[in-house]
C-alpha cells in the first residue's frame, strides 16, 4: 500500500507544481493518473520513486515512511544512498522513451538490476530474464539490441525489466504516449494482464479508454492538486469539477 | 632522402602515440573534476581547459621546453615534446569524455537509478559504454589533430617529419618534392587513424547502437 | 614582484606583436571564409567534377599540419618567381588552410537548411546563383556561427606558426625578448596571458554576434 500525505513541491523558479497531494493507493490497486500538462502528474509519479525531490510531505510504502528520516523536532533527513537504493528497488518505472540501455540486449538490459542490484547468481537471473520476456511475448528477440526493435517492443522490454526487480509498485509514465498508434496495442496488453495478476500500478496516461478499462481509480490533477477522484465510471461519465469536464470535453 | 623521411615519420608516429596515451590518461583524470559537486573544483578543471586550450601550442611548447631546465628536468627534446602533447591533448581529451557522458539520455541515468544499482556498477556498466560511443568520433579527431601537432614540435627542435622536410628543404631546395612527400606521410598517418576510427564505431554499433555519424 | 616588473619594463614590446598578431588574424579569418564560401559555391554548382575537386582540397588540408602549407608556400613560391613577404606568404597559407575547414562548416550548416527551401526558391523562379544568395548564404553564415567562431580562434592560435618563417607576430616578439633578457619564463608566460584574452575578445564577439542574429540551436540537427 502506499500513501501520499501532504506532498508539496515547488521548482526553483517559483512554480508551485504539487500543492497538497493526498492519496492513497492499495494492494493490487490501479490508479490512473490524468490532467494536463503541467498540472504535476508526472512530477507526482517521480517523487513517489524520489527521482524528484519534494519540500514537504510524507510517502509511506506499506506504513513505512519513504526517503527522509523526520526526527522528533520535526527537521527532515535524507536517508542515506543505500537506503533510498534499496527503496527505490521496490519500485518499477518505465518511461516515455529512451528506456533502455542501447549498447545492451534485451535480455541483458533484463538481467541488469537484479544481477547487481539482488546480487543473485548468473543463472537464477537469466532464468528469470527469459520468463519475463517470454511473458512479454518477446522470447524470440531477446538477444536483439534495441535499435533493432520497434518502439512496442521497446516498451514491453523495458516493463519486463521493472517486473524483473519484483517490485511492489509499478509506475509508468505516459509509456504509450511516444509510440505510434498501432503499436500501442501490444503494450497495453501486457498492461492488461498485470492487472489480472493484482499488481498495484499508478499510471500516467492520456489513454482515457484505457484507463476507463483497467484503472480501479482515476485521479484528475489540476494546477498540482488532485481536484477529483474516484471509479472510472463515474469521474468520466459524470464529472464535478468544472476544469474535468472542460479537460474531458478536449479529449477524445 | 625517401628513408630520412620515413624515419621522421616514425618519429611523428612514435610522439603522437605516446602524448595520445599519455594525454588520454591524464584527460580521464581530469573529466571527472569537471562533474564534481564543488564548485571550486569544477572551476580548477574548466580554467585548465581554457588556458591550455587558448593558449597556441607553440606558446605551450616553448614555455615548456623553456622552463623544464627551470625544474631541473632536462631529458631531452622528445620527452620534452612528449609532455608538451600531453598536456595539451589532456584538455581537449577531457572535454570530448566530459561531451560524452553528458549526451548521455536522461532517461537511461534515471533508468540506472531507478533500478538500484549501486554506483560503481553504475559508472561501469552505463556510464562508461555510453559515454565511450558518444565520444569516440571527437576522440579520433582529436588524435587526427595529435598527429598533426606534432609537426609544431619542430619549431623547438623535436627532430620528426617536418623537420626532417625543412633540413632537406634547406640543403637541397627540392620544396616541392620533399613537402609533396611529407604532405603525403602526413595524409597516409592521418587518415590511416580515421580509418582506424570508423572502425571502431563500425564494431561498437554492431554492439548496440548508439548516436550518429556524420 | 619580478614578474611584474618585467611586465612593466617589457610591456611596450609586445604592442607590435600583438597588433601584427590581431592584424593577420583578422585578415586571413576574412580570406579563409571566403575562400569558404568559394569552395561551397564550388560544391553547389552541380557539375561532376566539382564535389570531386573540393573534397579532394579539403581532405588535403584537413590530413596535413598547417606548418607544412606555411612552408611550401614560404620556401616554394620564389622558387617559381613569386617573391612575397613573409606575412602574405603565412597569411595566404593560412587563408588556404582554414578555408578548407571553413567550407566544411558550410557543408554542414547547408545540410541543416530544409530541403523545402529550395523547391520554394525554384518555385519562386529564383536562379542558382540567386538562391545561394538569398537563401543558402544568410542561412549558412547564422548556422555555423557557433563553429565559425571556434574556427577562427583555431585560425588566431595557428598565426603563431608564423614566427617559425620570421614574421614579426606575438610569438616571435617573445622569442626576440627570450633571447635578449634570458627571462623565458617571463617572455612566455605573458603571451600566454595575451593570447588568451585575444580568445576572449574573440569570444565574446562570437556571442554578441550570436545574440545579435538570435541564434537558436537546431532540434534535429545533431
Amino acid at each position: 500500500m502506499i500513501s501520499v500525505e501532504g506532498l508539496h513541491k515547488r521548482f526553483p523558479s517559483g512554480l508551485e507544481v504539487l500543492r497538497g497531494i493526498d492519496l492513497t493507493i492499495g494492494d493490487g490497486e490501479v490508479v490512473s493518473l490524468i490532467g494536463r500538462s503541467g498540472s504535476g502528474k508526472t512530477t507526482l509519479l517521480r517523487c513517489i520513486n524520489f527521482l524528484e525531490e519534494y519540500d514537504s510531505g510524507e510517502i509511506r510504502l506499506d506504513g513505512t515512511p519513504l526517503w527522509y528520516r523526520t526526527a522528533t523536532g520535526g527537521d527532515r533527513t535524507r536517508l542515506p544512498e543505500s537506503a533510498i537504493r534499496g527503496l527505490r528497488q521496490q519500485m518499477g518505472i518505465v518511461f516515455q522513451q529512451f528506456n533502455l540501455f542501447p549498447h545492451m540486449t534485451a535480455l541483458e538490459n533484463v538481467c541488469l538490476g537484479p544481477s547487481f542490484a539482488h546480487k543473485r547468481p548468473e543463472a537464477e537471473v537469466k532464468d528469470l530474464a527469459q520468463r519475463l520476456l517470454e511473458r512479454v511475448g518477446l522470447g524470440g528477440k531477446m538477444r536483439s539490441y534495441p535499435y533493432q526493435l520497434s518502439g512496442g517492443e521497446q516498451q514491453r522490454v523495458a516493463i519486463a525489466r521493472a517486473l524483473a526487480m519484483r517490485p511492489k509498485v509499478l509506475l509508468l509514465d505516459e509509456i504509450t504516449s511516444a509510440l505510434d498508434p498501432e503499436l500501442v496495442g501490444e503494450v497495453l496488453e501486457v498492461i492488461r494482464s498485470l492487472v489480472l495478476e493484482r499488481m498495484m500500478m499508478v499510471i500516467v496516461t492520456h489513454e482515457l479508454r484505457f484507463a476507463r478499462e483497467i484503472s480501479h481509480r482515476i485521479a484528475y490533477l489540476s494546477r498540482g492538486q488532485i481536484t477529483e477522484i474516484g471509479p472510472p465510471g463515474e469521474l468520466l461519465d459524470n464529472p464535478q469539477d468544472p476544469t474535468l469536464k472542460e479537460f474531458l470535453r478536449r479529449m477524445p | 632522402m625517401l628513408r630520412l623521411l620515413l624515419l621522421g615519420a616514425c618519429y611523428t608516429l612514435g610522439l603522437a602515440v605516446a602524448g595520445i596515451t599519455c594525454g588520454t590518461a591524464l584527460g580521464l583524470i581530469l573529466t571527472p573534476l569537471g562533474f564534481l559537486r564543488l564548485r571550486p573544483l569544477r572551476a580548477l578543471y574548466h580554467v585548465y581547459v581554457f588556458f591550455t586550450r587558448g593558449t597556441p601550442l607553440l606558446v605551450l611548447a616553448l614555455l615548456i621546453f623553456y622552463g623544464l631546465p627551470v625544474l631541473n628536468f632536462s631529458q631531452g627534446p622528445y620527452v620534452a615534446g612528449t609532455i608538451v602533447l600531453t598536456i595539451y591533448s589532456s584538455a581537449f581529451f577531457a572535454e570530448v569524455f566530459r561531451g560524452g557522458a553528458l549526451a548521455i539520455q536522461r532517461t537511461h541515468l534515471e533508468s540506472g537509478r531507478s533500478l538500484g544499482l549501486p554506483p560503481w556498477a553504475f559508472l561501469r556498466k552505463i556510464i562508461a559504454p555510453l559515454a565511450l560511443r558518444y565520444a569516440l568520433p571527437p576522440y579520433v579527431n582529436v588524435c587526427v589533430m595529435m598527429v598533426k601537432a606534432s609537426s609544431i614540435l619542430s619549431i623547438i627542435s623535436v627532430w620528426e617529419l617536418t623537420l626532417a622536410a625543412r633540413e632537406i628543404i634547406e640543403r637541397t631546395l627540392l620544396v616541392f618534392t620533399v613537402l609533396g612527400i611529407a604532405a603525403g606521410l602526413y595524409f597516409i598517418m592521418c587518415f590511416g587513424v580515421d580509418r582506424l576510427g570508423r572502425r571502431a564505431e563500425r564494431y561498437l554499433m554492431q554492439r548496440g547502437f548508439v548516436g550518429e555519424r556524420a | 614582484m619580478r614578474f611584474v616588473n618585467w611586465v612593466v619594463v617589457y610591456g611596450p614590446n609586445y604592442l607590435s606583436g600583438l597588433a601584427w598578431t590581431a592584424i593577420i588574424a583578422l585578415t586571413a579569418s576574412l580570406g579563409a571564409i571566403v575562400w569558404g564560401g568559394v569552395l561551397l559555391l564550388i560544391r553547389l554548382s552541380g557539375r561532376r567534377w566539382a564535389n570531386l575537386a573540393v573534397e579532394t582540397y579539403v581532405q588535403l588540408f584537413r590530413n596535413t599540419p598547417v606548418l607544412l602549407s606555411i612552408y611550401l608556400i614560404y620556401f616554394g613560391f620564389p622558387l617559381i618567381g613569386v617573391v612575397w613577404p613573409a606575412v602574405i606568404c603565412g597569411g595566404l597559407a593560412l587563408v588556404l588552410q582554414n578555408g578548407a575547414y571553413i567550407s566544411e562548416i558550410f557543408r554542414g550548416s547547408v545540410k541543416a537548411i530544409d530541403l523545402v527551401q529550395f523547391d520554394a526558391a525554384k518555385s519562386l523562379g529564383l536562379s542558382g546563383w540567386g538562391t545561394f544568395r538569398k537563401v543558402v548564404l544568410p542561412q549558412v553564415l547564422v548556422y555555423g556561427l557557433p563553429s565559425l567562431g571556434g574556427q577562427v580562434i583555431l585560425l588566431l592560435k595557428d598565426t603563431s606558426l608564423l614566427s617559425a618563417i620570421s614574421v614579426a607576430e606575438l610569438t616571435m616578439n617573445a622569442k626576440l625578448l627570450t633571447e635578449q633578457t634570458g627571462a623565458a619564463y617571463e617572455a612566455f608566460v605573458v603571451v600566454a596571458v595575451l593570447y588568451l584574452l585575444l580568445v576572449v575578445c574573440l569570444e565574446v564577439a562570437a556571442r554578441s554576434a550570436m545574440r545579435a542574429v538570435r541564434w537558436r540551436p537546431r532540434h534535429d540537427a545533431l
